[in-house]
């Protein structure tokens, strides 16, 4: 029993970064239309500003979140501004802004790895301590990790579903010429929701190193995780995305636990495969009837 | 030119080039020069192959990098294991290469676009991260762990073409025109493709699936036949490639190797047939300056993958059709059919 509450505990903190990365993938897939590559080293970049912040001016958490916030929100603009913004509506744009963006990807990480170097740091921007709930360990990091999640998923979904700036990007992401026609200036909408889904990123980035460490390679596994959760759940669909992270990291954490660490991350991955061949619009996702 | 129909043309430019090669060791002499030469028809032959499957056939794949892996991998184990030698090896691993993507291209034919590069992606890194994180012992070497598929370090140190023995100081010669026999093979095999019937057809899916199937050619037998032609010869290449190195490894699979290969097509041009042979030319020297400016070849690899893709979408190759971009501008004004494709 006491496993089982292990395994949920890991999972459910996990399944909080996860979902942090995952949503904003699927944020920009719904709305642009395109694999952003480059989205694991938005996590990665957030993670280090705030270690800078931190190491710099000895900031609190909380402000270290507000750093990776507005790191990450920056990162995302400056792509659409830099590279994304020019290619729209260009002929193949799912592939060329597939492979623009995994080459932005490599110049951040090589940027990161010349300033900082290769070494992993620990992330001061830590919670010591842990109190014991049924006799299963649970640090107050994991808690934090959980609750700012929730909390800025939850403020997401809001700002989606209630706001007026929600309902310009969910008419965009619906039928963005639409959209146009109704007055929503498709551009502004872009540039916010990759600031949202950078936003988003940034402070995943943050809490991932509280776990792990700092490395310019950290991002890598979690956009593919990410990557694998929007599938799984649908390309572009993100509430199916916020649902999958979670279900998703108690499978990795079982599977990590009952069969073996090596096998958690492989499974997941034979997961998207299985899902891709047999159900492509994925398991939330409307079967879509494409016209040759 | 007149005379000449495109294949014959094509045909001469590649007899050339190979002629061009052949004579080569005549003026360079030097083990290294002749080295670097040899790993350049590597990854001409690589992105020569990427370019036939995603340029002519519009299957964007990732998994390039793991049919080469096959080939390198399915070499070193033949070699390692079984005692052959490198020369039955090779054909062994090629093959092996190919039924894979015969499997792989079956199950990527449901999808479109950028999905499969999402499939090809992570069947390739769910093969990379079984492999590396695997350290039961298969055999022991040289009273080292051999795992059966190398673990986190790889193969090394299995028998070469063997040209140590038999030309002594002059083995790299042999080792060059073997590499450059494949890269003829290779480079000859590419061009019958995409000039011949089988190009023509690659290419009409690629433009317009719905009115190439009413025409009667099949999306899926060829989409496959590309996939299978492109495996084998990668796998070809992975092949002479472990035979030249004497070694496999999981480095094959790092995203950067990946993205060098893609920076290459990308850069020589997609869907031209000559573009990536100057591609691999024009990186090599790069990847090679930059290194000499205090390693700087990522950060040269990605900057090469943006500007190309944003400004000259189609590679170096659009300077020689003519007016570049004029085509694209015209289509800009077609955005609302073309957004409805990525979605």
């Amino acid at each position: 029993m006491e496993f089982v509450i292990q395994i949920v505990m890991t999972g459910l903190t996990m399944g909080s970064m996860y979902a942090l990365a995952a949503v904003g993938l699927s944020l920009i897939y719904g709305t642009l239309g395109m694999f952003n590559m480059a989205h694991g080293l938005f996590m990665t970049f957030g993670g280090y500003m705030a270690y800078s912040a931190a190491t710099t001016f000895g900031i609190p958490l909380v402000l270290g979140i507000v750093v990776a916030m507005v790191a990450g929100a920056a990162i995302g603009m400056v792509t659409h501004l830099v590279i994304v913004r020019f290619m729209l509506g260009t002929p193949d744009f799912g592939t060329n802004v597939l492979v623009a963006t995994a080459g932005l990807g490599i110049v951040i990480e090589d940027l990161l790895l010349k300033t900082y170097g290769g070494y992993p740091y620990p992330q001061p921007l830590t919670v010591d301590g842990f109190t014991r709930v049924a006799g299963v360990t649970l640090t107050y990091q994991a808690m934090i990790i959980f609750v700012v999640a929730l909390v800025l998923i939850v403020g997401v979904a809001w700002l989606l579903k209630f706001t007026r700036f929600g309902r310009a990007i969910r008419a965009t992401a619906m039928n963005r010429e639409a959209a146009m026609l109704m007055g929503v200036k498709a551009d502004t909408v872009y540039l916010q929701v990759m600031a949202l889904a950078g936003m988003l990123a940034g402070v995943a980035g943050l809490m991932i190193s509280t776990q792990a460490t700092l490395s310019p390679q950290m991002g890598g596994d979690l956009l593919l995780k990410a990557f694998v959760i929007c599938v799984v759940a649908g390309l572009g669909n993100v509430w199916g995305a916020g649902l999958c992270a979670f279900v998703l990291a108690l499978l990795e954490a079982a599977i990590g636990f009952y069969v073996g660490v090596r096998f958690g991350f492989p499974a997941m991955l034979l997961l998207v495969i299985v899902v891709l061949i047999w159900r492509p619009q994925g398991l939330f996702g409307r079967e879509r009837v494409v016209r040759l | 030119m007149t005379g000449f129909d495109t294949l014959t043309r094509h045909l001469m430019i590649g007899l050339v080039v190979i002629v061009a090669f052949a004579v080569l060791p005549v003026f360079i002499a030097q083990r290294y020069w002749l080295g670097e030469v040899v790993v350049f028809f590597i990854w001409a032959m690589v992105a020569m192959n990427w370019n036939l499957l995603m340029g002519h056939a519009g299957v964007f794949s990732l998994a390039q990098m793991l049919f080469f892996a096959v080939g390198a991998y399915g070499t070193a184990m033949v070699v390692t294991f079984t005692g052959l030698s490198v020369w039955a090896a090779i054909p062994i691993a090629a093959a092996s290469s190919m039924v894979l993507a015969l499997v792989v291209g079956l199950a990527c034919l449901r999808l479109t676009g950028a999905y499969v590069a999402l499939l090809t992606y992570a069947i390739a890194e769910m093969i990379h991260v079984l492999i590396i994180t695997d350290t039961d012992c298969f055999t022991l070497i040289r009273n080292n762990c051999q795992q059966l598929f190398g673990g986190a370090t790889g193969f090394s140190r299995f028998d070469d073409f063997g040209f140590r023995l038999l030309l002594k100081r002059d083995w790299m010669l042999g080792n060059y025109y073997t590499v450059l026999v494949a890269f003829g093979v290779t480079i000859t095999a590419v061009v019958v493709i995409i000039h011949g019937r089988l190009g023509l057809a690659f290419r009409a899916i690629r433009d317009n699936v719905g009115y190439a199937s009413s025409r009667g050619i099949d999306r899926k037998k060829y989409q496959v036949a590309a996939f299978a032609i492109s495996a084998l010869l990668t796998g070809l290449a992975g092949g002479v490639y472990a035979g030249h190195f004497r070694f496999a490894g999981p480095s094959l699979f790092e995203f950067s190797t990946l993205m060098f290969i893609l920076a290459i097509v990308v850069v020589g041009g997609l869907g031209s047939t000559w573009g990536p042979l100057v591609g691999t030319g024009i990186m090599m020297i790069v990847v090679e300056v930059s290194k000499e400016m205090g390693d700087s070849r990522n950060l040269v690899l990605g900057l090469a993958l943006v500007v190309f893709v944003v400004l000259l979408p189609k590679g170096l190759a659009q300077l020689t059709t003519g007016l570049p971009g004029l085509k694209g501008r015209r289509l800009l004004f077609a955005r609302k059919t073309d957004h409805a494709n990525t979605t």
